[in-house]
């Protein structure tokens, strides 16, 4: 190489350097991330099994309610809602492994509690055809509402940087979760076009939300965790 | 919510009325001969006229009696065939109704068996979604044909049939046995939308026979992944899915035979991972049953009794 063209590679001594112009990792475009967040990798990977737990509860108990739903458009608006769940359970799944929870953790699920498995079965119990307003009120007034609030606080409060797998991940979930909640209320205005019908909405919500409460919700931390509850 | 519902819990808006399951599977074991046919038709015809009162398909029973169903379901759809019309939206709106009751099928395979592998559950997950569009298909191609949801009675028997309490029952019956059966119908309906012309329903219908294939391919999967190192459980499997073949052979009205309405979709079979030994022995087992001449003839003896007796009843309302 002769000595007037500019280095293409550094070598060993001082005046070996390229000529390259020298950026942080974070300037262009600007990022202001920073490190370090609330959860270590063990907390993180305890919340992905929680959530987890959730989205796989949600989707079997959608596809249970098919059956038993008898407006057409509920029935086939759950369809889709279930393999959107099963795809959010199964990327959850997949970072499991990533967050040293070994090559097999990619199907666990986790309740944060024993009040927490009871409050799921809770919002799966309305089983009968005059019951669609019980079981969507569960599953998008108040399950999936409360999982969005803790997946957004997660997504702001992990690592930036280091956990942005998961950030991603969440990312996916809450688009998904947006549309399920938005479809739910549409639904719920349509089925409820009576006062007597308005009071099962609500009468449902309130029950479940004051039952979410008390075991915590989905991590067991329901404190810190769901603004949108209180 | 409980585990394992019959298929009279399915749930259904008020336009919708049951057909009894029992003439199907009487009409899948029915020898070919006619008096059988008819005495069997004519026994089930108080049942038949109840569930098809104040539906579409009242004038077809009005007109032809309890055995409408074998002059309309039963006969193949040809192009500019006299009756062809009903035929089309009688067989639309079952498979309308069938394909609810897989998604059904599919959606309590997910409650059912809360402790299968994950990845059964994607692939049930998955079906979900797949038989929602299916549906979602079929009412925008009953449209398309003229007829509504609720217009026919509709039969549980598919769900009846096919939803064992056994996961890999389960899956033979409604991914191999069901499917299966959807993958003969829908390439009989893309042959009948080619010979009309019909390209809205040829792309709509092949669609859905793609995704027909993966749901056998499931299945074909499942049962073996469920039997594993358990050759009995394997054989009683494979005998559950030959009862269900049997049974959603309709008397012969599906198999292989010249005169069948639905011939077996032999090549899509076998793409969807169905083996030469299985479609040799599907053919068998569908071809029993009542001949095409078989059933005109005893159509055509209970269109004559009925008539008689509609004139009876007639005369003696005058009297």
């Amino acid at each position: 190489m002769s000595g007037d063209s500019p280095r293409m590679y550094p070598g060993a001594g001082p005046d070996e350097r390229t000529t390259f112009d020298a950026y942080s990792a974070f300037d262009v475009p600007a990022d202001l991330r920073e490190l370090h967040g609330r959860y270590d990798v063990e907390s993180t990977a305890r919340r992905v099994r929680n959530f987890r737990y959730a989205e796989e509860w949600m989707m079997m108990i959608g596809g249970g309610w098919v059956a038993t739903i008898p407006e057409l458009p509920v029935k086939t608006g759950l369809g889709k809602i279930v393999w959107d769940d099963a795809q959010s359970a199964d990327q959850l799944g997949h970072r499991l492994p990533e967050l040293r929870c070994g090559k097999r953790s990619v199907s666990t699920s986790e309740a944060a509690n024993e009040g927490l498995s009871a409050f799921i079965q809770e919002v799966a119990a309305p089983e009968s055809p005059d019951l669609t307003i019980e079981k969507i009120t569960g599953m998008f007034d108040v399950l999936k509402p409360h999982l969005l609030a803790v997946y957004d606080r997660m997504q702001r409060e992990t690592d930036q940087i280091s956990d942005a797998p998961t950030i991603e991940i969440l990312d996916d979930i809450m688009r998904r979760t947006r549309k399920h909640i938005a479809w739910g209320d549409e639904v719920l205005d349509r089925l409820c076009d009576t006062d007597g019908k308005r009071e099962r909405r609500r009468r449902r919500s309130v029950e479940l939300r004051e039952a979410l409460e008390k075991c915590g919700g989905v991590t067991g931390e329901i404190a810190d965790e769901s603004p949108r509850l209180n | 919510m409980k585990r394992f519902i019959q298929h009279e819990e399915l749930a259904r808006d008020s336009r919708f009325v049951r057909q009894q399951n029992v003439m199907t599977t009487v009409l899948a074991s029915m020898p070919d001969d006619i008096d059988v046919v008819v005495e069997t038709f004519d026994k089930f015809a108080p049942m038949i006229e109840e569930s098809t009162r104040g539906t579409a398909a009242w004038p077809l029973f009005e007109k032809f009696g309890p055995a409408f169903a074998l002059v309309t379901l039963n006969e193949p759809i040809l192009a500019g065939q006299e009756g062809v019309e009903d035929r089309l939206k009688m067989r639309m709106h079952g498979i309308f109704a069938g394909e609810l009751q897989a998604l059904e099928g599919a959606g309590r395979s997910l409650w059912d068996f809360p402790d299968a592998p994950w990845e059964f559950k994607m692939n049930m997950a998955r079906q979900c979604w797949d038989e929602t569009r299916h549906v979602q298909i079929y009412e925008k191609l009953m449209d398309h044909v003229g007829v509504k949801a609720g217009d026919y009675p509709e039969s549980t028997f598919l769900f009846e049939c096919a939803c064992s309490d056994d996961p890999a029952m389960r899956v033979a019956g409604v991914n191999r046995g069901l499917e299966g059966l959807a993958c003969d119908v829908f390439r009989d309906l893309i042959r009948y939308a080619e010979d009309i012309g019909d390209e809205t329903m040829k792309q709509a219908v092949d669609y859905v026979l793609a995704d027909e294939l993966t749901h056998v391919r499931f299945g074909s999967e499942w049962v073996k992944e469920f039997t594993k190192g358990d050759p009995d459980h394997f054989e009683r499997t494979q005998e559950f899915r030959r009862t269900v073949d049997k049974q959603f052979s309709f008397g012969g009205s599906r198999s292989d035979r010249e005169d069948a309405a639905i011939r077996i979709a032999w090549e899509d079979r076998l793409e969807a991972g169905f083996s030469e030994e299985e479609l040799t022995e599907l053919a068998a087992i569908s071809g029993d049953g009542p001949s095409q001449k078989t059933m005109i003839a005893a159509a055509q003896i209970l269109r004559e009794r009925h008539q008689a007796r509609k004139t009876s009843a007639a005369a003696e309302a005058r009297a």
